[in-house]
């Protein structure tokens, strides 16, 4: 593949390279000889214009991949930065996404695929999101404004996706786990390649990173870490009035190796000492500086020098010569071990309204580039995690032992609002699912009423937590899981398929799901009531369907395991649970014009089942589907094996249950995703048809 | 009055920082290459509004003794204060020493403190400058704090950080230089060996 040097006339270099730094342009003009989108570098670092267009970037343009970058000078480097973050904003402004984090890590990945040799060198991101600027730079940037569309790149490292892609990250705090794993196979293989992994502070306050870490200092296999310190200890990265307090201990010690507390208080001594006996104890006071400073910066960083990795830093995350000084240094050791490598980088750092952001433009949709205003489409109604925030703060003025837990999601479970009514009953535990579990359970034990409100696919990583902590001592702990289903552009690693047979498989637990959001308020005010077991309700993203919302946002507990009939028809009957029952209600709708006139049901329950419906839809129907968006083994099951026990299968009733496939639906919009699982109401409709023995009429069903 | 400050090094070994070449001390009258705490006259440079208890000290005329003050101190809260203290301490102290309600014979004075106020709280409540202000804290530097010079304090705190990870490295070097010898026994250590003796074949 040649490379191709822009020989472009129109490239302006307006001063030589070698001495002065202080206006360099990078520009490109198009026919009337004006330069339309600057790069330039001032002496105050790199200036960006970010107009709307589409940034020259003359010396990206020649980056394919990695390779391309081996021969770039110090200013050449540096250019390039500048120019990956014009094309990041460009990029994510037209698609949405996630900016922030990609646009503090540019001049880490820059200096990474300098001194590395990727693909042999495996660089692991954790938590991908930040991987925009890596998937530029390794030959995906043609297609970046696909990005989290249908068909398009992943949001998030893809292993099926590119050979640069070393491990799939989606949940954070892996990164350390996979690399080791990967030094070791080096190592077992008799390979020789280097390992990097690349760590947030953030992703710091999960156990996971800490069992790596303990391991690796064990093995002391050769392992490169970079922690990524941009003090954004919780996700997303702001509470309504502004940046998060860095959360726990943890972000004080990282704070500590940039300060260290025991260090100025040595110098408070040497002040005291000094003034009292003045004249040449200044010397010695100034040795006791330089002495200090020398073993407080080894022992500040004892965290990870006692877990066994090598600490170097902190270190200038923007700093390219820094960067580039350090890795080809640790690079060139024959034997270093396991390094720790601590950077420090600014969240949207060179694109300034995400520098301003309280919540530093973390995840956006498509925005105006010259001043970061997103457009937010507006919708009628809210969406599910609204109403529950609402919801729930209205349960907790009634009630005082009702608290809210997160694992630094208050933006996303909508618990900020609750922080801000309660400061004191919201607590906000960093990444940390398992803990959250148990910490809840234990506030259960004592008579609180804890809410936990957790994504269902990162309660995952609490599960022992639920089974043995809170299900299997029935403490009252309740559950409430957003992003349950399918969750559209963040795809399968945000996916909630597994919750329904996770929890509906404990015995104790109470496993119910709203069909809109009136229903979802009077679920939390049922699980507020549950006060002898733990419960759980799951609800999707997205908006609510514009039903009457209870007086005051205030729900009423409902008759734990009953049900609802929406619609009375005859012959078939479908059984919807969770807000699917939307979607059979619209499949409903459209048989009408079919002369089919369907019974639609909400089980509202999955456990424990409404008996009495299931066995009425059995006795007066001949056909009965079930619909759920989660796996196999889930309200289906449930209602299949229930069916079985009770001798309602040896009859005349045609059972099938509808659940999402057996395999992973990758990233789109929502519509494509339900599309493509096959739970869409044409979906729905075509299954009735081919059942009431009109197979023709089901193929052909627009 | 000799304001003494830690670290000063009157007549002894450089202090191991690199030179910065800035005039924020005084007036320009030369390039001073003095650091801050180097200064050996008590000039009291126009930027420096925050350093209260310098002012406090000088304006009270006596005491040699320099009141240590930070804004936590000024405030009346603790250094681990939350926003909401900040506020409460911030909106008191206001209202006491705002110059519209002190007794004339006291105006000067509580104008003076009223800045101070100020800027201790538009200092503390923004969690960057906050930030920043504790790590100078943390060193020593919190009298001769101003925003003014915020981005040299970055500059000349990323090159502390400089000198302090070269170290780091070339102590890493020298290490990874003895470090698979034989006694080592971890797990790595023995598959490097091993791959050593290996390609040495």
């Amino acid at each position: 593949m040649a490379i191709h040097i822009s020989s472009s006339p129109f490239l302006m270099a307006r001063a030589p390279r070698t001495n002065t730094r202080r206006q360099f342009h990078v520009g490109a003009s198009g026919s009337g000889g004006e330069p339309k989108v600057m790069i330039r570098k001032e002496t105050s670092g790199w200036k960006i214009d970010f107009s709307g267009e589409k940034p020259a970037t003359p010396l990206l343009d020649t980056v394919n991949y990695p390779i391309h970058m081996k021969n770039l000078s110090s200013q050449d480097l540096e250019q390039l930065a500048a120019e990956l973050r014009a094309d990041i904003v460009y990029s994510v402004s037209k698609t949405g996404g996630h900016l922030s984090a990609s646009l503090g890590v540019v001049e880490l990945t820059v200096a990474l695929h300098h001194v590395f040799n990727t693909p042999e060198d495996k660089i692991i991101w954790d938590v991908g999101h930040q991987a925009y600027p890596h998937k530029i730079l390794t030959g995906r940037r043609s297609r970046m404004h696909t990005i989290r569309q249908t068909s398009g790149l992943a949001g998030f490292p893809k292993r099926d996706e590119s050979i640069y892609d070393a491990f799939g990250a989606g949940h954070s705090s892996t990164s350390i786990s996979a690399g080791l794993g990967m030094a070791v196979a080096r190592d077992l293989l008799g390979k020789k390649n280097h390992v990097i992994s690349v760590i947030g502070d953030g992703a710091m306050t999960a156990g996971q990173a800490y069992e790596a870490m303990n391991n690796s200092g064990y093995l002391d296999s050769n392992l490169i870490v970079v922690l990524n310190d941009n003090k954004q200890v919780s996700l997303p990265t702001a509470t309504l009035d502004g940046p998060a307090k860095p959360v726990g201990a943890l972000s004080k010690a990282l704070t500590q190796l940039q300060s260290s507390n025991k260090f100025r208080k040595l110098r408070e001594a040497a002040k005291g000492i000094t003034k009292h006996m003045g004249g040449p104890t200044h010397e010695v006071a100034a040795k006791v500086d330089e002495y200090a400073r020398g073993m407080i910066s080894a022992s500040g960083s004892s965290l990870f020098e006692e877990l066994g990795l090598y600490y170097i830093g902190p270190v200038d995350g923007h700093n390219l010569d820094d960067l580039v000084t350090i890795f080809q240094k640790v690079r060139s050791m024959p034997a270093p071990g396991p390094v720790l490598i601590h950077i420090v980088t600014e969240k949207g750092k060179g694109y300034p309204p995400a520098e301003a952001a309280p919540d530093k433009m973390h995840g956006v949709v498509k925005f105006d580039p010259t001043n970061g205003k997103q457009f937010k489409s507006k919708s009628p109604t809210l969406a599910y995690t609204q109403y529950f925030a609402e919801s729930l703060i209205k349960e907790a003025e009634a009630d005082s032992k009702i608290v809210a837990i997160h694992a630094a999601m208050g933006g996303g479970t909508g618990l900020n609002y609750f922080q801000k009514k309660f400061p004191d009953r919201c607590f906000d535990v960093g990444i940390a699912e398992q803990h959250a579990v148990t910490f809840a359970a234990g506030m259960a034990a004592e008579g609180l009423k804890p809410f936990c409100a957790i994504y269902s696919s990162f309660l995952q990583r609490g599960y022992d937590q639920v089974v043995h902590d809170v299900d299997l001592q029935k403490l009252p702990v309740r559950f409430a899981l957003d992003r349950a289903g399918l969750v559209g552009a963040d795809g399968p690693t945000h996916c909630g398929a597994f919750d329904i047979t996770y929890m509906a498989c404990l015995p104790n637990m109470i496993v119910m799901a709203p069909s809109d959001e009136a229903e979802l308020m009077h679920m939390i005010a049922t699980a507020a009531a549950i006060d002898d077991r733990p419960s759980c309700f799951r609800f999707p993203r997205g908006n609510g369907v514009g039903v009457d919302l209870p007086h005051e946002n205030k729900g009423t507990p409902l008759e734990i395991g009953k049900g609802r009939i929406m619609i009375e028809g005859y012959r078939v009957a479908i059984l919807g649970y969770g807000s699917i029952v939307q979607t059979c209600l619209k499949a409903a709708d459209s048989l009408k014009a079919h002369d089919i006139f369907v019974t639609v049901a909400d089980a509202r329950f999955c456990k424990p089942l409404d008996a009495e419906l299931i066995k009425r839809l059995v006795h007066e129907h001949e056909i009965l589907i079930t619909v759920e968006e989660g796996s196999v083994g889930g309200f289906g099951s449930h209602v299949a094996h229930f069916l079985s026990l009770n001798g309602l299968l040896d009859g005349n009733i045609k059972l099938r249950s509808m659940v999402l496939p057996d395999r992973y639906i990758d990233h789109g919009s929502p519509q494509d995703q339900i599309e493509e699982a096959g739970l869409s109401s044409r979906h729905i409709a075509a299954t009735v048809l081919s059942l009431l023995g009109r197979p023709k009429e089901a193929l052909r069903y627009k | 009055m000799s304001a003494v400050l830690p670290g000063s090094n009157i007549g002894g070994a450089l202090h191991p920082c690199p030179e910065l070449s800035t005039t924020r001390i005084g007036g320009g009258d030369r390039p001073s290459r003095l650091l801050p705490w180097r200064r050996r006259q008590p000039r009291l440079p126009k930027l420096i509004s925050s350093a209260f208890k310098t002012k406090a000290a000088v304006g009270e005329g006596g005491l040699l003794e320099e009141k240590k003050g930070s804004f936590y101190e000024l405030l009346g809260i603790s250094e681990e204060g939350s926003l909401e203290e900040i506020k409460k301490a911030y909106k008191k102290m206001a209202r006491k020493y705002h110059p519209d309600v002190s007794p004339p014979d006291r105006a000067e004075e509580h104008t003076r403190r009223f800045i101070e106020v100020q800027e201790a709280y538009e200092t503390l409540s923004d969690p960057s400058r906050r930030a920043l202000y504790d790590r100078r804290l943390a060193r020593g530097l919190h009298f001769a704090f101003s925003t003014r010079t915020g981005f040299d304090e970055e500059l000349e705190e990323r090159s502390l950080w400089k000198n302090r990870w070269n170290d780091q490295v070339a102590e890493l070097k020298r290490r990874s230089m003895s470090k698979d010898s034989e006694e080592n026994l971890s797990w790595g250590a023995r598959m490097r060996r091993k791959r050593a003796e290996s390609s040495i074949e």
